[in-house]
């Protein structure tokens, strides 16, 4: 406590030039009557020496996911963030810097942010992004709300928006509680069996405000259909694509096949998963929807002296401004996160990217050989995956996974937790961190409870 | 100058990888889905990387840089030790979804802040989910109105406002779907009794204010504003963006709030980052506690077979409210800031009494020493405090429209003088209901000496000749910033060649 008080000490000094006795002096004007009776009921303080030890000896006790063989992703993807990202973003000029209310002396942060945008504009195929938002579920929902400002008036469909069927009932709940107080209204959009989005079910969307669909979908199918939905909803409707951002290194960007907005997780460019926060949420758009966007947004403008100099703009959008006409209350953003994702861009490059997803496409493709071989489980969906697919196992995933960790594997995902309708099923994510060892542990493993299961049986 | 779209470096030189793994057939993607054109990343080698960032980061001021009195945003010294915890893989390298039997560090870590926040706020259940300031006050105004829609009472569609709140409030407030209700403040910059209780009725759901307010003052009719509220039926909301003035001396559970909010990245020092990540846990009434999003960590004796694994004599686990709102951000919030801010914490323990009380000395203290340095050189005609008042807070402001009437030097002209000096400025213009406003918030990390050299400064810029301060800044890497070129010819992102 004391390392961090430099007036430790001068408190009487500093009192008595101002004229007071005391630092009581200091508080006389708060009532009595809400005043705190005695010391706060808190154990005393600590010194560094002591909070390291106790937070080693705390945080030592979750399991890492690098530990032993790991599957557990569905939207958070274990990725390698190169050490000079870590290096870099930890210089107090960017850790401790504010919001760049002044923008003379913010130019670092300012250029970082607007190279942010260009790489973010550029992975997604807009032409518009701002400087991040939380994390993936609210600029998903923040893009649904969106819409609806720029497309209600023409909508047939007027304050109502569609999302997927498979959109994890945790993100579904975000957009709930972004969409409510607009009174707006969100349906579901069905899929085929093969996991494929169902074209028939998309057809009732057109004349909404917006649909909003993942790629690669939340069970890692990577859809062709998506490709069709603009021509089917038409242009009055946002479309409105969740993506990987790592996956576009070899599937093509949402706004080459008609994405109006791009929102996705930013995480696996740039930022572990560190327990599920902070992230950064990735928006981008095309130019109608630039006006009553949400969020900050960075421009390349000129000094007094006609020197190229960045600063923030349209901030009439916002609350600090526009209050509650603003388009949204988000005034703290994930900056930092987002230059760890600059960063990681800047290093990997568009090749560097390539191969990243490359990678990822490979272990994918891996663990689906080696479970596909793997008697008693079936593979949910025959198509081509991102990062993660379905199984079925015999008996309950929960019952199945358990048996995993008591083996020293993390299986994956229940998914009954999203679809209560099957009990039987995991969602295995696999990332370029992903070993054959871990894979063949985990076909061993599930080949193990199978023959557990049918003996029992 | 370093652009990073300069960068050309030859095609397949990227950032180098280990092999993807053996497959036995094709990994692919679908043939209508391949990605036709790469994205138009620039090709950089790794010095050239760091070289880059470096380069920004000396373009940038940090609290490392220099005194960052930006008032209302609590810029205080960031403790590195919190980083090197930040970066244990007990929690950079953990999923929210693993079993809590994986979990105990970080669940018992989460509940050892849900209760210190609870005895700091006076409030009775935390969760620390939302992510920042302004998601804790959306998140709590949602409680409120399930809160109200369970009894019926749909007809609370309204939320007050004083017209000095951070623009947060309203914005928050509109987007959980209530009408704003903004009522005037004092002359004196508090809060108006007789125009909260004119306003103040059965269409009330709540009101939101911050104490001390955005002028650094203590609002001492606080409870009288409470009784109106909640004779109204309504809800009292505290934005905690201005805790860090009260810890141990008063709270907002004492002043007779609701539902409160508090900004970690502000109170309990998570990095700022240049705007983010933050940390913005909400605080409630039992009443209130149902409604929280989910799920919140809570903890029981542990079973003959849990003890093993146990990290104190409790077993921690993850517990759904009954009438849950549900989420309002996918996991478990900021789980790395929270993580800081406990180290923050643990810093203190009980003594974060000590630390508010030397934020609010700072600030006494720099307020006074500004006034003392201005008397001295004959300049303390040229600005006069925000609000009269004979002690201030955690931050005080000081209106500059004398100088402005005077010498037409405004408080961006003291602001940019400053920037000059080495200084970051503090806030300008906010609060609104003070012409030519700077407010300033020193911190309790900042030494005497700091203190009284930026006051020698802050007057030596009000002697500066108008003309040469209009020309301010002219140390700085650049010189003062076009925003209204910048939004009249909006570019957004690199042009490329083609643009």
């Amino acid at each position: 406590m004391v390392d961090q008080l430099p007036n430790r000490g001068r408190e009487l000094e500093m009192l008595q030039e101002m004229g007071f006795e005391s630092m009581e002096a200091l508080f006389a004007d708060i009532p009595a009557e809400v005043r705190f009776k005695g010391d706060l009921p808190l154990p005393g303080p600590q010194s560094e020496e002591e909070i390291i030890s106790d937070a080693r000896r705390l945080l030592g006790a979750n399991l890492a996911l690098g530990q032993r063989p790991s599957f557990l992703g569905a939207g958070l993807y274990r990725n390698y963030v190169p050490a000079s990202v870590f290096q870099l973003v930890t210089r107090g000029e960017f850790l401790t810097a504010y919001t760049p209310y002044q923008p003379e002396v913010s130019q670092g942060m300012l250029q970082a942010m607007w190279e942010f945008q260009t790489l973010v504009s550029e992975l997604v195929g807009l032409p518009i992004a701002n400087l991040s938002l939380y994390d993936g579920s609210t600029a998903a929902a923040e893009a649904l709300t969106c819409a609806v400002r720029v497309h209600n008036r023409k909508a047939s469909q007027p304050n109502t928006v569609y999302i997927s069927s498979l959109t994890p009932p945790d993100k579904r709940s975000v957009m709930f509680n972004y969409c409510q107080g607009a009174e707006i209204e969100i349906r579901t959009i069905d899929h085929l069996a093969d996991g494929s989005l169902d074209l028939e079910s998309l057809a009732e969307a057109a004349g909404s405000c917006g649909v909003y669909l993942e790629q690669p979908n939340p069970l890692g199918v990577l859809d062709e259909n998506l490709v069709r939905v603009k021509e089917i909803i038409g242009e009055h409707t946002a479309l409105i694509v969740g993506v990987q951002p790592v996956s576009l290194g070899v599937v093509e960007a949402p706004g080459h096949y008609g994405a109006d907005i791009v929102v996705g997780e930013g995480q696996p460019l740039g930022s572990p998963v560190t327990g599920g926060g902070p992230l950064y949420g990735i928006f981008a758009c095309s130019q109608p929807y630039l006006r009553l966007m949400p969020g900050r947004i960075v421009g390349r403008s000129v000094d007094v002296d006609g020197n190229e100099a960045y600063c923030l703009t349209l901030s009439t959008r916002e609350q600090h401004i526009r209050r509650h006409r603003a388009t949204s209350n988000i005034c703290t953003n994930e900056t930092l996160i987002a230059l760890m994702g600059a960063m990681h861009m800047a290093l990997l490059g568009p090749d560097g990217l390539r191969v990243l997803a490359e990678r990822n496409l490979q272990a994918c493709q891996a663990a689906k050989e080696a479970l596909q071989a793997t008697p008693g489980v079936t593979l949910v969906h025959d198509a081509a995956h991102f990062n993660e697919f379905a199984i079925a196992v015999p008996g309950t995933a929960a019952s199945c996974l358990a048996f995993l960790d008591a083996n020293g594997i993390t299986g994956g995902f229940d998914l009954s937790r999203w679809y209560p309708e099957h009990d039987d099923r995991i969602l295995v994510t696999t990332t370029d961190q992903t070993s054959s060892a871990d894979i063949a542990a985990l076909a061993a493993q599930l080949a193990l409870w199978s023959t557990h299961q049918e003996v029992n049986a | 100058m370093s652009h990073l779209f300069d960068h050309h470096g030859a095609e397949n030189t990227g950032y180098s990888q280990p092999q993807g793994l053996p497959t036995k057939g094709q990994a692919t993607v679908p043939k209508g889905l391949i990605r036709k054109n790469q994205a138009r990343w620039p090709r950089l080698s790794e010095p050239e990387m760091v070289r880059h960032y470096t380069w920004l980061s000396k373009r940038n001021f940090g609290i490392d840089t220099g005194f960052y009195p930006l008032g209302s945003c609590t810029m205080k010294h960031n403790p590195r030790v919190n980083e090197v915890i930040a970066q244990l893989p007990g929690i950079a390298d953990i999923h929210p979804h693993l079993p809590e039997h994986h979990l105990q560090g970080l669940l018992s870590i989460y509940y050892e802040m849900q209760h210190m926040l609870e005895i700091c706020a006076g409030m009775d259940q935390v969760t620390l989910q939302p992510v920042a300031g302004a998601q804790g006050e959306f998140t709590a105004v949602r409680c409120i109105q399930e809160y109200f829609r369970l009894r019926g009472e749909d007809q609370r569609t309204k939320v007050i406002v004083p017209d000095s709140a951070h623009g947060t409030n309203p914005a928050s407030a509109a987007m959980a779907g209530f009408e704003i209700v903004e009522i005037p403040s004092r002359e004196d910059g508090r809060i108006d009794l007789d125009a909260l209780a004119a306003v103040a009725d059965e269409t009330t759901a709540a009101m939101m204010i911050t104490n001390p307010n955005t002028l650094g003052l203590f609002e001492a009719d606080i409870s009288a504003a409470s009784a109106i509220v909640h004779a109204a039926g309504g809800q009292m909301y505290y934005d905690g963006a201005n805790f860090n003035a009260i810890l141990g001396i008063t709270s907002p559970g004492l002043m007779g709030f609701d539902a409160v909010h508090f900004n970690l990245h502000k109170t309990f020092s998570q990095p700022h980052g240049g705007g983010g990540p933050g940390s913005g846990p909400i605080g409630v009434k039992a009443h209130l506690a149902p409604f929280l999003p989910g799920p919140l960590a809570a903890r029981r004796t542990p079973t003959a077979e849990e003890r093993s694994q146990a990290v104190d004599e409790h077993w921690y686990h993850w517990l759904e409210p009954e009438h849950s709102i549900g989420k309002v951000q996918q996991w478990h919030g900021n789980a790395g800031a929270v993580i800081r801010c406990w180290a923050y914490y643990r810093r203190y323990g009980n003594g974060l009494t000590t630390m508010s009380e030397h934020a609010v000395l700072n600030a006494n203290y720099l307020r006074h020493a500004i006034h003392r340095e201005a008397k001295r050189i004959g300049v303390d005609h040229l600005f006069i405090d925000g609000a009269e008042t004979d002690i201030a807070k955690h931050e005080f402001t000081l209106s500059m429209q004398p100088a402005k009437d005077a010498l037409g030097i405004s408080a961006m002209d003291v602001a940019k003088g400053l920037l000059d000096r080495g200084y970051m400025a503090p806030t300008v213009y906010f609060p609104l209901v003070v012409p030519e406003c700077m407010m300033i918030e020193p911190t309790e990390t900042e030494s005497k000496d700091t203190l009284d050299t930026f006051a020698k400064h802050f007057v030596e810029v009000l002697t500066v000749d108008p003309e040469v301060l209009h020309q301010a800044p002219i140390t700085t890497p650049v010189r003062r910033v076009d925003e209204v070129y910048a939004a009249r010819n909006l570019c957004l992102r690199h042009p490329f060649d083609d643009a």
